[in-house]
């Protein structure tokens, strides 16, 4: 018979760490406890910080290229003082739904429309009730500045050059690259002269971009802060450089009154290409793949000549 | 010396009549299942002819056994470890179904279902392996009695290096001729079959040498069937494993010779236990082809020797098998007659199927409308036979004609013999003569005469003991073994791991 044990087996301390996790004493828990309390509370400034910031981040991407705070009228109206042209509900109206309110036959709204050649201010993305207060506060106290730092660009007037010309096709078709490291135009756009495979094909055509910007000034604001979907995301946080501007504005005024790519005629070409590289590939691989095993007796039956089956001795 | 036992065989294509009786045997025993229907373990072939697979014999199509490379290596045609990554979801050279043959029944149902009509109904052919109506393009012995047929017949693989005027001789009406040549597994003492399995699904049998494939561990990879150079593995295409002949081992356990040897009309098959020495099986595999076949024949032990016996002993070999060995008339054949020859060995895989090659009609021409023989003869020449002797030495001696002209002597001068004493239309003298011509003395053949023609069961069948209890005793207790066979059901080889 076993002895029975009747005394509790003591546990050593690899066991009971096992068992319990790893022991902690009350005060460490207070101080884990205090140093989550203060991240949290860091991290809520910093979120609020961080909005703080946002307004004239969003107003740069999303309103600089139409829109200047004391820099004169690009594509839409100098929004220097604006808040005293208009009172402020009807900005706040307006700046939410840009198409209610031209629908609702507003008078303001349609010569704005006009002015800005029938070119309709766009509904802003990611725009709330807070932001849009922020917004209104901002453009009121920039206004009051001699020297906003929404200005806009400084475009020079001095002439294109030559140089300035090759230089912006040399970016427009990725020969060198942009310095902040922003898409090449041609993987979205094309232009009268890329070459064979064409442009992109997910943006317009950009050969007669430099008339429908209306020049010079309103491309350069434009390709400051791009602000359509596609191209905002990626030049963000990559924007181009005044040089940069300045040279592909020199290129698109060279294509003013060029024809546009025919974009029907390269996809034919691309079709073609692409026909001619799938039969090179077949051929290719089965003259690389001569000697595979091919059906024997099927070949055999094919390839014996029908003479022989009436041949006599 | 690392003795085996190895059940050898031996086919006498002299004997042959090409009845398929074997392979009927054979189907329906085990291949008579689906996904099987397109196997023959056992097929009959017409020679010259392409054969079943289509022109299995060509090796530059199917890649199949060995080949020596100039390093002194042997390695596997159709796969390698470097290959086996690339292919690893295709196998290639692999024949493909058209080149085996869709098999098909006949919708017999249609005899008695037909409604009324102005014609007899029929039973149209329908493919057992989609059910749907088939035209008939080919079938396992589809060449069958075509001898000089233009596209089979013509297409042989072993008329390579015979004369164009040979080849139209074979060819020609009135002068062609053809033989049977009935193959199952080797059973091969150097099998590729198992060493291109990248599952370790095949294995050769210890006791008896049958290579058999694991139904458990096969994994469908079909290497075997692309690495064998006979086409003797078959993929069942419903289970997903590879199946091949068995030698009907579950016959051979209970002392029964297998179905196809058991039915055999022409009494042409011999089987027999032969002691060879696993040792010189590499060095043997890479000899040059001329030295192939005495190579492996030098490979079977003399059963009676003393030495030879000691160290079947010790190598496990029972006494049983060692008395059965010596009673082989498989050793007759190949080694102490020298007239049965591997088919193939230039395959390298060391066959353990036998055959004695077939004496054949006399040359014939017709230059006007007659016809006349080139010799008259009534035992001919050899090499006035209608089959050129190079033919026989591609297909049993790698090309080489001195083995396959041994052989075919030997016979002759055994008929000779024979008839010297029982016609006597032949003088005794040239009958003698003709037998030191053939190495050969009276008394051997009186004995190949004998097992050749009065053979009795137990004459071609000399099956040795399995002992299957000492292979049981590995793994259970025999005794408790005993009790439980019988019940239970086996599991059939089945789709998946």
């Amino acid at each position: 018979m076993q002895k029975v044990q009747d005394e509790p087996i003591p546990l050593n301390a690899p066991q009971c760490r096992a068992l319990c996790g790893p022991d902690v004493s009350d005060r460490q828990r207070t101080a884990w406890l205090t140093a989550l309390v203060i991240a949290v509370l860091w991290s809520l400034a910093a979120a609020s910080a961080l909005q703080a910031q946002d307004t004239p981040d969003y107003f740069r991407q999303n309103c600089m290229n139409c829109h200047t705070i004391g820099g004169g009228r690009l594509t839409g109206p100098d929004l220097k003082d604006v808040t005293k042209r208009k009172d402020r509900t009807w900005l706040a109206n307006f700046i939410a739904n840009p198409k209610a309110v031209f629908d609702s036959g507003d008078s303001y709204a349609q010569k704005i429309f006009e002015e800005s050649r029938n070119v309709p201010m766009p509904t802003l993305p990611g725009l709330t009730k807070e932001r849009l207060e922020n917004l209104l506060n901002l453009i009121e106290a920039e206004s009051k500045l001699e020297e906003s730092q929404f200005k806009g660009l400084q475009i020079s007037n001095k002439p294109f050059t030559d140089a300035d010309r090759a230089f912006g096709r040399a970016i427009f078709l990725g020969h060198s690259k942009l310095d902040a490291g922003g898409t090449s135009c041609i993987s979205c756009h094309s232009m009268y002269d890329t070459p064979a495979l064409g442009g992109g094909r997910l943006g317009p055509d950009l050969t007669n971009i430099y008339e429908r910007l209306k020049g010079r000034k309103s491309l350069s604001a434009w390709l400051m802060a791009p602000g359509t979907e596609t191209m905002q995301p990626i030049f963000k946080s990559r924007p181009m450089t005044a040089d940069e501007i300045n040279a592909l504005a020199a290129y698109f005024e060279s294509s003013a009154g060029e024809r546009p790519a025919e974009a029907a005629a390269n996809r034919v070409a691309l079709l073609l290409m692409g026909l001619a590289g799938a039969a090179a590939l077949v051929f290719g691989f089965d003259a690389i793949w001569k000697q595979r095993f091919h059906s024997v007796r099927r070949r055999l039956v094919d390839t014996t000549p029908v003479h022989k089956f009436s041949q006599e001795s | 010396m690392n003795v085996r036992s190895q059940v050898s065989m031996v086919f006498h294509l002299d004997k042959c009549i090409g009845c398929h009786t074997c392979s009927v045997a054979c189907k329906n025993i085990w291949t008579d299942r689906k996904g099987a229907e397109y196997m023959w373990f056992n097929n009959v072939e017409t020679k010259p002819g392409t054969g079943y697979p289509t022109k299995w014999e060509d090796q530059e199509k199917y890649k199949g056994g060995w080949e020596s490379n100039g390093n002194g290596k042997l390695d596997i045609k159709s796969t390698s470890r470097t290959k086996i990554i690339p292919n690893i979801f295709h196998n290639p050279h692999m024949p493909s179904m058209d080149d085996y043959y869709e098999p098909w029944t006949y919708d017999y149902q249609n005899l008695f279902n037909a409604p009324e009509g102005s014609d007899q109904p029929t039973a149209e052919p329908i493919s057992m392996i989609d059910g749907e109506k088939i035209d008939v393009q080919s079938g396992p012995n589809w060449d069958d009695d075509l001898g000089g047929s233009p596209i089979y017949a013509e297409n042989d693989p072993n008329l390579e290096g015979l004369t164009e005027q040979q080849k139209l001789q074979l060819s020609s009406v009135e002068r062609l001729v053809f033989f049977y040549l009935p193959r199952i597994c080797n059973h091969c003492l150097n099998p590729c079959c198992v060493a291109s399995c990248p599952s370790g699904a095949l294995y050769k049998r210890g006791e008896d040498g049958i290579v058999l494939i694991d139904q458990k561990k096969c994994r469908a990879w079909r290497s075997c069937v692309a690495a064998c150079p006979y086409k003797k593995t078959y993929f069942n295409w419903f289970t997903g494993k590879s199946e091949k002949c068995l030698l009907c081992f579950p016959r051979l356990e209970t002392g029964q010779a297998p179905a196809c040897f058991h039915s055999c009309v022409g009494r042409i098959r011999y089987l027999g236990v032969l002691l060879y020495d696993a040792d010189r099986i590499e060095e043997i595999a890479k000899l040059p082809d001329d030295e192939l076949v005495e190579g492996h024949r030098s490979m079977i032990l003399d059963p009676f020797d003393p030495e030879v016996i000691a160290n079947a002993k010790r190598s496990g070999i029972s006494d049983g098998v060692i008395e059965s060995a010596q009673r082989s008339p498989v050793y007759q054949f190949v080694v102490k007659w020298k007239i049965a020859l591997p088919p193939h060995i230039e395959y390298r895989t060391l066959p353990m199927l036998f055959y004695v090659p077939p004496m054949s009609p006399v040359q014939a021409s017709k230059p006007e409308d007659t016809i006349h023989h080139a010799s008259e003869d009534l035992f001919h020449d050899i090499d006035a036979s209608r089959v050129p002797m190079k033919f026989f030495a591609n297909l049993f001696g790698a090309g080489h004609e001195g083995v396959v002209r041994y052989a075919l002597r030997k016979q002759k001068a055994v008929r000779w013999h024979r008839r010297a004493e029982t016609v006597g239309d032949v003088d005794r003298a040239t009958a003698d003569r003709m037998l030191h011509e053939a190495n050969c003395t009276r008394e051997e053949a009186e004995e190949i005469y004998k097992l050749t023609s009065l053979c009795t069961f137990e004459d071609r069948f000399v099956i040795p003991p399995m002992h299957r209890e000492q292979a049981i005793e590995m793994m259970k207790e025999p005794h408790e073994h005993r009790t439980e066979t019988g019940f239970g059901f086996v599991g059939g080889p089945q789709r998946g791991l």
